[in-house]
């Protein structure tokens, strides 16, 4: 599918929800909370972010679609929600592996507190997921890469989107998203020589 | 674009317009030419091909099982309440 036919598809999704479709609202759910998994998991490298970042795109998108002006504008707005929420999880947690519970705070239950310092498997994405799904030597490659060409890199050559929606999304011109994205080809490609 | 490009660095810098198909035919021709008497940089052209190619496949790849199914769930979850609540 080209970039173009993609964001096509989403803006019809968009519109037909917005109408009360209930069947496009679905469809669109269930993607915006794909795109989630997949931004966590191949650009901020946080499998334990994933659930979190999924409801919160889920959440965003139910809301935003009742008010949306610009349905072909809608698959910028997801990626810029879902990678903010990935910067503010990380901005939260810096430090602190988000499927620990806390040991000073421990857990609230009906007999008091709990106080514990193991993970908590409810919240993470089980790591075998993960492994079977995309390559490993390009996950190895691409968790190698300075945060903002592996964004890039998958946004375009992963995710579809065209050069100017990356642009607004990271922020950047689309002359700065070219060069970032030629030379995160050749550092992939030598890490990719390496994995 | 001014004239093809012809060195190795050239080539180099040309080579992401290259593989998206942005250069004119006249541009390609010469990354052609130039690869089939520079090895170096036809390893590169090629090294670049299949590194592309591997994020294209990975856009291809499903999402597991359970994580599609999960998100389904959840989905259908808000949609019914939201349902009740109206």
């Amino acid at each position: 599918m080209s970039s173009a036919d993609g964001k096509a598809e989403y803006a019809g999704l968009v519109k037909a929800a917005a109408t009360g479709d209930r069947g496009a609202m679905e469809a669109l759910l269930v993607r915006s909370q794909e795109v989630a998994y997949r931004f966590s998991l191949l650009v901020c490298g946080h499998p334990e972010d994933a659930e979190d970042v999924m409801q919160d795109a889920l959440i965003k998108t139910y809301q935003h679609v009742a008010t949306i002006s610009e349905p072909e504008a809608f698959r910028t707005w997801l990626y810029s929600t879902v990678r903010n929420a990935c910067l503010m999880k990380r901005r939260r947690r810096v430090g602190e592996p988000s499927n620990f519970v806390s040991v000073e705070r421990g857990i609230e239950t009906s007999e008091g507190t709990v106080h514990v310092d193991v993970a908590d498997p409810s919240r993470a994405i089980d790591q075998r997921l993960i492994d079977g799904w995309v390559d490993g030597r390009l996950r190895q490659a691409l968790k190698r890469l300075p945060a903002s060409y592996r964004m890039i890199v998958v946004m375009r050559e992963i995710e579809g989107l065209s050069t100017k929606e990356v642009a607004a999304i990271a922020g950047v011109s689309e002359a700065n998203v070219k060069t970032r994205l030629h030379r995160a080809r050749l550092m992939l490609r030598k890490q990719l020589e390496h994995v | 674009m001014s004239a093809p490009p012809n060195t190795c660095k050239e080539v180099l810098s040309h080579i992401s317009g290259y593989l998206d198909g942005e250069l004119d035919a006249m541009a390609c021709d010469a990354i052609d030419r130039h690869c089939l008497e520079c090895a170096s940089c036809a390893a590169l052209v090629n090294g670049l091909r299949e590194t592309v190619g591997l994020c294209r496949q990975a856009a291809t790849a499903p999402l597991p099982d359970a994580v599609r199914q999960r998100a389904r769930e959840s989905v259908r979850r808000l949609l019914d309440r939201h349902a009740k609540e109206s």
